[in-house]
């Protein structure tokens, strides 16, 4: 058990999911032929001039409002100067004196226990172009040049890879939920730098920090941040000192490589972009988008626990967003929740995987779902006749009724029809009926059987139950 | 037979009654132009496309006052398919491949672009000598400068090679050569006219505007080029008017203000001496002028230099030779190519002022230079705010001497800067100012008086300026020898 305190801080830079990019009009896409988006403005020709989309305003005020950060009501941007090839103009339109939000917070939940993550700051800025390195060519790909990005940063105020990761899948989570961005960390819309460094106590001073870049996935992070501590206490172990420095995560070495020591303070030389006048954010511009945000995932969380839903099922409903969204249309219902959200997550689920489809591309309303819980519900229809007709169930717009009809599903519900097969079992199987008087419980799940067996399963098995205890007496 | 020697309203008419072709006046464009060869006015010109374009017009209906007539565009707006240099190396062979707002305006109207004017690289600089191509010679004394950074503009207009041209001023880089070469200049209010396609050299202070041989034709260019465009954030809203409609009127009543700054011992006594003359004639005509003191537009030079050099070394980072221009031949590695591309590209006033720039925004220095200039200049703005509670306008002379010579020594660079020492606040408050030529100094050269107004009110400024040219009524003919009074 090693005796350093971690402190860590994470950067994140989330693609907003607008149509067109942030300065100018070209479209915001993934994937497409190389410069095939993009136009002078973002080429940085000469004599152009930015725009600026409202589109990425507003999901900035959003995403503000979503990480619990207070707005500022007056805000401008702000020219970053460096020289990079991936930088068209040769300098970055961000935000640098005021960011959009500012002293916010993610909560998480560690150990039963909540805890909040604290930001610092979140700011729009441009993204930049893609550069591919072919031997001693560089290729660029202005594409993303211009795609719209917000960049979160946490105070430095966790203590361990568990919390990080955490509050990354919490931030992943608030911002897919409020359509802010597709978060596919896989695809670049989602990029975290994480910062490290150790120390002996409390009130010591922070330990020399170390930046990671580049990690590709959440689970990458939480193994960065953990290697990266053991690398910084075997430096300190050995009474080893080194420089602040930015370091990558290799992925094949499992393991943080240094990309290069910072020099003396990073100067780029900021000011205010003098081609965008300062952007006022009313109150009811606020409001108009507070309003487009969806029921959060801890709310829904919450009320699907109040509805009887089991832990797992909620946690499995919140992670796929649309059964989530057709599950949240039910919770003004009168039903059973509990079946709806077996269903959702077993048959229907099983269903949408193999045809690749959303719960929404079926023909699957409310009223039909209803419909098929109640039938569950009250055993008119059983797990099993369900596999039989779940194609035709989200396939075809007849009542769940009218398809156990075509398909000749008919259980039993007439009791008297199966209090005269029950009646008949019981005087056939006299011992069984001995042995069950006697307390030996196998007894009756052997008459079970047998009833069902009679009745080729279509019995409905509670009904049956209760007739042949009843009979039993 | 001369026809661009006669005043607009005859064109008009003889366009309409197809008396004439535009290509006449196009090919008398060029003659004119090929006949002034040494004045150095042109970059590049426009002659095949523009011979195109005029007989295409010849089947099209005269439909508007600037139809057909030929304009010369400042080098550093682009053109699409036409070269665009803005007077530097590194851009030399740089051809554009969209339209600046003003110039779609412009052929939106079917006038016809002649050429592109010669200036200083990049606007940077007052007597258009730091042009890669050599500096522009003044119509009146070929020995003298045309003034700058619109100098290609202005000598062009002061030949009397067309009526129209579009210069850009910074700190006074339209009112400046206007006056040297004795024309008329106009820098609109910041916002006026749109900046989209204006090569950028300080984005809080640039604005295109027209240069004309006299106050109306500068108006009507003025009505085709501004107005909000949604290309810049910075163009204002504010709605299109006819900046000819108080053009005549008289100007009795007006109050006009003369800060004592700009009649101070900086500015030539004859300069001096030309002004109290056109204010005499102001008071004749029913004006009433006073002399003011006005806080902080002493300063105005060194807030310039601060804002304008910080935002200019961000704007020309992007000549970095990887995506257009000029790029140096088989770098080793990028930091080769960016310097060597730089060094070899841009001349000595541009990386002074980038090398300038660049140390004024660098770590502390923002914060004690940039933006302390910043605030300044807010207050400075509020001090003309004040003067125009009371004041219909602010006059002044447009410069401290009248054009001198080419070859005065170009190696101080603060002299340059003293050479728009009156014009500069204007800039730095964002408000419209016009050069109108008052006289002539012993040496037949131009004297210019600036006259500004406040925010939007140029057609204020037209209808003072248009008084004054009619009360004085100059030969403004550049005959080089003869005196003009």
């Amino acid at each position: 058990m090693s005796n350093y305190i971690p402190t860590i801080g994470v950067e994140v830079h989330v693609e907003l999911k607008t149509k067109t990019k942030i300065f100018s009009n070209s479209k915001n896409g993934y994937g497409q032929m190389a410069n095939s988006l993009t136009n002078v403005i973002d080429l940085g020709y000469p004599g152009t001039l930015p725009t600026l989309n409202e589109e990425v305003v507003n999901l900035a005020i959003k995403a503000a409002t979503v990480l619990n950060c207070k707005i500022r009501k007056q805000m401008h941007f702000d020219r970053k100067n460096y020289f990079y090839p991936d930088n068209p103009k040769n300098y970055q339109i961000t935000q640098f004196q005021t960011p959009i939000g500012y002293d916010g917070y993610v909560e998480i939940e560690l150990n039963n226990q909540k805890k909040k993550i604290y930001i610092e700051e979140m700011h729009i800025e441009e993204d930049t172009c893609k550069s591919t390195h072919r031997g001693t060519k560089t290729l660029l790909d202005f594409n993303r040049a211009g795609v719209p990005l917000i960049e979160i940063v946490t105070k430095p105020c966790m203590s361990s890879k568990k919390e990080a990761v955490l509050y990354l899948e919490k931030l992943k989570e608030l911002l897919f939920y409020s359509d802010i961005s597709d978060c596919k960390m896989e695809e670049g819309s989602m990029r975290a730098d994480a910062n490290v460094s150790i120390r002996k106590n409390e009130s010591d001073p922070f330990g020399t920090k170390v930046e990671i870049k580049n990690i590709g996935s959440i689970s990458n992070v939480g193994l960065s941040i953990e290697k990266e501590i053991k690398r910084q206490e075997k430096l300190y172990n050995n009474n080893e000192t080194f420089k602040e420095q930015t370091r990558r995560f290799d992925d094949k070495l499992e393991d943080t490589v240094l990309m290069r020591v910072k020099e003396t303070g990073n100067d780029y030389r900021y000011f205010p972009e003098p081609d965008i006048p300062f952007v006022v954010i009313t109150d009811e511009m606020i409001e108009e988008v507070k309003k487009t945000i969806p029921m959060l995932p801890d709310e829904r969380r919450e009320k699907y626990k109040e509805l009887g839903v089991s832990d797992i099922n909620t946690n499995k409903l919140v992670q796929n967003r649309s059964l989530s969204d057709y599950f949240n249309q039910l919770l003004d219902k009168n039903t059973n929740h509990k079946i709806a959200s077996n269903l959702l997550l077993g048959d229907i689920s099983q269903y949408l995987n193999k045809t690749e489809k959303e719960i929404f591309d079926t023909t699957l309303t409310i009223p039909r779902f209803l419909e098929l819980i109640s039938l569950m519900e009250d055993n008119t229809l059983t797990s099993k006749n369900l596999k039989e007709i779940i194609d035709i169930v989200l396939e075809s717009n007849k009542t769940i009724k009218e398809i156990m009809k075509d398909e000749n599903i008919e259980n039993i519900t007439d009791d008297n029809a199966i209090r005269e097969v029950i009646k008949q079992i019981i005087s056939n199987n006299q011992e069984s009926v001995e042995d069950y008087k006697n307390g030996h419980d196998r007894a009756i799940k052997y008459l079970m059987g047998q009833v069902m067996k009679e009745t080729k399963g279509k019995a409905n098995p509670k009904m049956a139950m209760d007739i042949l205890i009843e009979e039993l007496q | 037979m001369k026809y661009l020697n006669k005043n607009i309203e005859e064109l008009h008419t003889l366009l309409k009654n197809k008396d004439i072709k535009p290509i006449d006046l196009v090919n008398e464009a060029f003659e004119n132009i090929e006949n002034n060869k040494e004045l150095n006015a042109y970059i590049t010109l426009n002659k095949e496309e523009a011979i195109k374009q005029a007989k295409e017009l010849e089947n099209k209906e005269v439909d508007n006052i600037l139809f057909g007539l030929p304009i010369a565009i400042k080098d550093n707006i682009v053109t699409k398919d036409l070269k665009t240099t803005c007077a530097s190396h590194i851009l030399e062979n740089f051809i554009p491949i969209y339209d600046a707002t003003v110039v779609e305006k412009i052929k939106a109207k079917n006038m016809i672009i002649i050429g592109k004017t010669n200036m200083d690289e990049f606007a940077m600089g007052s007597s258009s000598r730091t042009s890669y191509f050599g500096a522009p010679h003044n119509p009146w004394d070929h020995n003298k400068i045309s003034g700058g950074s619109s100098g290609g503009s202005a000598t062009t207009i002061a030949a009397r090679d067309l009526l129209f041209a579009l210069g850009t001023d910074t700190g006074g880089s339209i009112r400046q050569p206007a006056s040297y070469t004795g024309i008329v200049g106009m820098k609109p209010t910041y916002g006026r006219v749109s900046r989209y396609g204006l090569v950028a050299f300080a984005s809080s202070l640039d604005q295109i505007g027209p240069m004309t041989k006299n106050v109306y034709e500068n108006a009507l260019l003025l009505n085709v080029i501004c107005g909000h465009d949604d290309h810049d954030l910075t163009s204002s809203k504010k709605e299109v008017e006819d900046f000819t409609r108080l053009i005549g009127k008289d100007i009795k009543g007006m109050k006009i203000a003369v800060p004592n700054f700009f009649v101070s011992d900086i500015v030539n006594r004859e300069i001096i001496d030309k002004l109290k003359d056109t204010i005499e004639l102001l008071k004749k005509l029913g004006a009433t002028v006073d002399y003011i003191d006005m806080k902080y537009i002493d300063n105005a030079v060194t807030l310039y230099q601060i804002i304008a050099m910080g935002e200019a070394s961000s704007n020309l980072a992007r000549f970095d030779g990887i995506r257009y221009g000029y790029s140096t031949e088989n770098p080793k590695d990028i930091e080769e190519l960016y310097f060597k591309t730089r060094r070899e590209g841009f001349g000595k006033e541009v990386k002074r002022r980038i090398m300038v720039g660049s140390y004024l925004l660098s770590g502390k220095n923002a914060q004690d230079y940039y933006f302390k200039a910043l605030s300044i200049r807010d207050d400075m703005k509020q001090e003309f705010t004040k003067v125009f509670e009371n004041y219909d306008y602010i006059i002044g002379p447009t410069t401290t001497t009248t054009a001198y010579n080419l070859t005065d020594p170009m190696d101080d660079p603060r002299k340059s800067f003293l050479d728009d020492v009156l014009v500069i606040p204007v800039n730095m408050a964002g408000l419209p100012g016009l050069n109108i030529p008052i006289g002539f100094d012993k040496e037949n050269m131009p004297i210019g008086m600036q006259i500004i107004a406040n925010n939007f009110e140029e057609a204020k400024i037209y209808q003072l300026a248009s008084i004054l040219e009619k009360e004085l009524n100059l030969n403004l003919e550049p005959k080089r020898g003869e005196n003009n009074e």
